[in-house]
């Protein structure tokens, strides 16, 4: 479903070389993979090129078979928004909207009628639980609830492919595991595979393929999809 | 309308930024628009001085009459003016049309003579059209101006209405008799006594010290006029089409005659028309320009405080350009919200302002003030609306730009 193909992406980092380098991996459909590894082993950077935020210095990112990363910032935007979804560390939830609103943002991006969007969104919420708290806005949730909001926002146009970036890392472990728990289930559920950087045991013990980055090259990779 | 929504929930997320914002444009529109109303009240006052103070809606004249000065009275004149106004006076188009004379020559009490410059009009037609019997009001209040009245209609009668600063001059009153010398057609001199039965004020105070008004029947006799006219003053039916109806008129008078359109002859309408907007031109500038200012400030601000917003945005698959169009969306809410405010407001304090009859110091060169009147043009508040509009959507294109281009992964990182 995602292939990443010799990727290298180089940067300057304190006057030393950072980043990815040469990285190749493949993510199956319906697949839980975790990108573990400590600070600076090059998750995030990779995260952003699967997740066509950036572009690789070298190598292809393949997705559903189409090679994806060297397409105009337009077309890998639409490709964002119609194929992935995305979970940030601090959850990026918009504070002005309520969380049924956050949910119904791509999904209107997306082109779906208001109304559409409002059933899809709350049939979404309801998935992660959080059907009594739809119009509250996010200076309203906790953190935990937060980030399913923001799962629920990831997940609702459907993606093959969500990216969260160290989605555990401003939850307690009361929070982190039974969202992970979510993660996992939505897997099941709908196919969606998740790719996620962490470097958090109870993350990386849910996974169902382990990526070990270190300085920004893979050293191992555990467990099978 | 996903991005107008969350615009507007944008603009309400800073209420007292976004209120002092409002308040800039709110102050940029009333400064504007009253503006435009006093300027509105201005123009209007002086057109309908120029064309009721003689000049009509088209003048007829000899095509040199503007070019110098006349060695004899008539010398560039309207031949047979009288029976070229009774031909026009047919046309539908138009209410009346008004003969005139004019001359200069010497008003004398005795021991003292004054220059004049003199108009000899039709006492019948004059006051219907003309504003005379309003400056007479004005005359009457000057000294020795009581009494006055407008000229008798019969033919024959030999008075004269004088500028209260002619008449100030030779120490004449209303009752007053002074005899007035001009020169005819052929360059002969001749006089006649006249009564003085009113005086004027026109309300600038040069014509004031030069003016003098008998019946077209008395100048004719006096300059030996016969059937011609200096010029003719022609009032439309309708006075917005006299831009319309001058070349009709033109091409009905005759190659021998011009015809020409109050706004080109009234040359301190046009002066002060200039004068002003160069004014209201520059302050407006200078308005537009404070609230382009605020307003750039304060969505660049909003962008800079969003700009991690953004980057999720931007990775969920907002386009670049929706990001501009977001941004000119809220501009495009300030706009309308500060344009509404600024249209009330506006409106209770012209209200207000015009409730008070406040008197305004008279103009250079005028001898009396006016009273404040803010017109309600709809045209100036569309444009004014219209401006702000452009120049809020132009404030919003530089932080909409900047938003845009930010990378993607650099703003996620942004704290």
């Amino acid at each position: 479903m995602l292939r990443l193909h010799n990727l290298t992406r180089a940067y300057e980092l304190g006057g030393e070389r950072a980043g990815v380098f040469d990285v190749s991996l493949e993510v199956p459909a319906g697949c839980l993979a975790v990108l573990a590894g400590p600070s600076g082993s090059g998750k995030t950077t990779l995260l952003q090129l699967a997740g066509l935020l950036d572009e690789p210095d070298e190598g292809e990112v393949i997705l559903q078979g189409q090679r994806v990363s060297r397409l105009p910032e337009k077309a890998r935007c639409d490709l964002r928004l119609r194929r992935l979804g995305f979970v940030f560390q601090s959850f990026n939830l918009v504070p002005v909207l309520s969380a049924l609103e956050n949910v119904m943002l791509p999904l209107q991006l997306q082109g779906l009628h208001e109304a559409a969007a409002r059933q899809r969104a709350a049939e979404t919420l309801d998935q992660v639980g959080l059907s009594e708290r739809m119009e509250h806005r996010p200076g309203q949730l906790s953190g935990g609830q937060q980030q399913r909001v923001a799962i629920a926002r990831a997940l609702a146009p459907r993606p093959v492919l969500v990216l969260a970036d160290e989605p555990t890392a401003s939850l307690d472990h009361a929070h982190g595991g039974p969202l992970m728990d979510l993660m996992a289930t939505q897997c099941k559920a709908s196919g969606v595979s998740f790719l996620v950087a962490s470097h958090d045991p109870s993350v990386i013990a849910r996974a169902n393929l382990v990526f070990r980055l270190q300085d920004g090259r893979l050293t191992a990779t555990e467990g099978a999809a | 309308m996903i991005l107008a929504r969350l615009a507007l929930r944008n603009v309400l997320r800073n209420r007292r930024r976004t209120g002092l914002t409002l308040l800039v444009v709110i102050a940029g529109f009333m400064a504007l628009s009253l503006a435009g109303g006093f300027m509105a009240q201005t123009f209007d006052g002086l057109s309908q001085a120029a064309i009721r103070g003689g000049i009509g809606h088209i003048q007829l004249l000899h095509p040199s009459a503007l070019e110098g000065d006349e060695g004899q009275s008539l010398e560039f004149s309207i031949p047979d003016g009288e029976a070229l106004a009774a031909r026009l006076r047919q046309d539908p188009a138009i209410l009346d049309v008004l003969p005139r004379i004019q001359f200069m020559g010497l008003l004398s009490n005795g021991p003292k003579s004054v220059a004049f410059l003199g108009t000899g009009v039709d006492p019948g037609r004059e006051p219907k059209f003309m504003a005379v019997l309003d400056s007479l009001k004005d005359g009457a209040k000057a000294k020795g101006g009581e009494g006055s009245r407008w000229l008798a209609t019969e033919v024959g009668s030999r008075e004269v209405i004088l500028g209260v600063g002619l008449a100030k001059s030779l120490g004449a009153a209303v009752g007053s008799s002074l005899t007035l010398m001009s020169t005819n057609k052929e360059g002969g001199l001749n006089a006649v006594d006249v009564e003085v039965v009113g005086l004027q004020d026109v309300g600038l105070r040069e014509l004031n010290d030069r003016l003098l008004t008998v019946s077209l029947d008395s100048a004719a006799n006096l300059v030996d006029a016969g059937p011609a006219r200096s010029r003719l003053s022609i009032l439309l039916k309708r006075p917005g089409d006299t831009a319309l109806e001058l070349p009709r008129v033109q091409a009905l008078a005759g190659k021998e005659v011009q015809a020409l359109p109050w706004f080109e002859l009234a040359s301190f309408y046009k002066q002060v028309k200039l004068l002003y907007l160069a004014i209201f031109g520059f302050m407006g500038l200078v308005l537009f320009l404070v609230v382009l200012l605020a307003t750039a400030n304060t969505l660049l601000m909003s962008v800079m405080e969003r700009v991690r917003e953004f980057g999720t945005l931007r990775a969920m698959g907002l386009q670049a350009g929706q990001l501009t169009s977001l941004l000119q969306w809220e501009g495009a809410l300030l706009g309308l919200s500060g344009s509404a405010c600024g249209l009330v407001l506006t409106l209770l304090f012209r209200v207000a302002v015009n409730a008070m009859h406040l008197q305004m110091p008279s103009p250079p060169g005028t001898s009396h003030g006016y009273e404040l009147n803010i017109h309600w043009v709809p045209m100036v508040y569309l444009g004014v609306f219209l401006g702000l509009q452009l120049t809020l959507q132009l404030s919003a294109l530089f932080p909409g730009l900047k938003a845009a281009k930010l990378r993607i992964v650099e703003a996620l990182r942004h704290v």
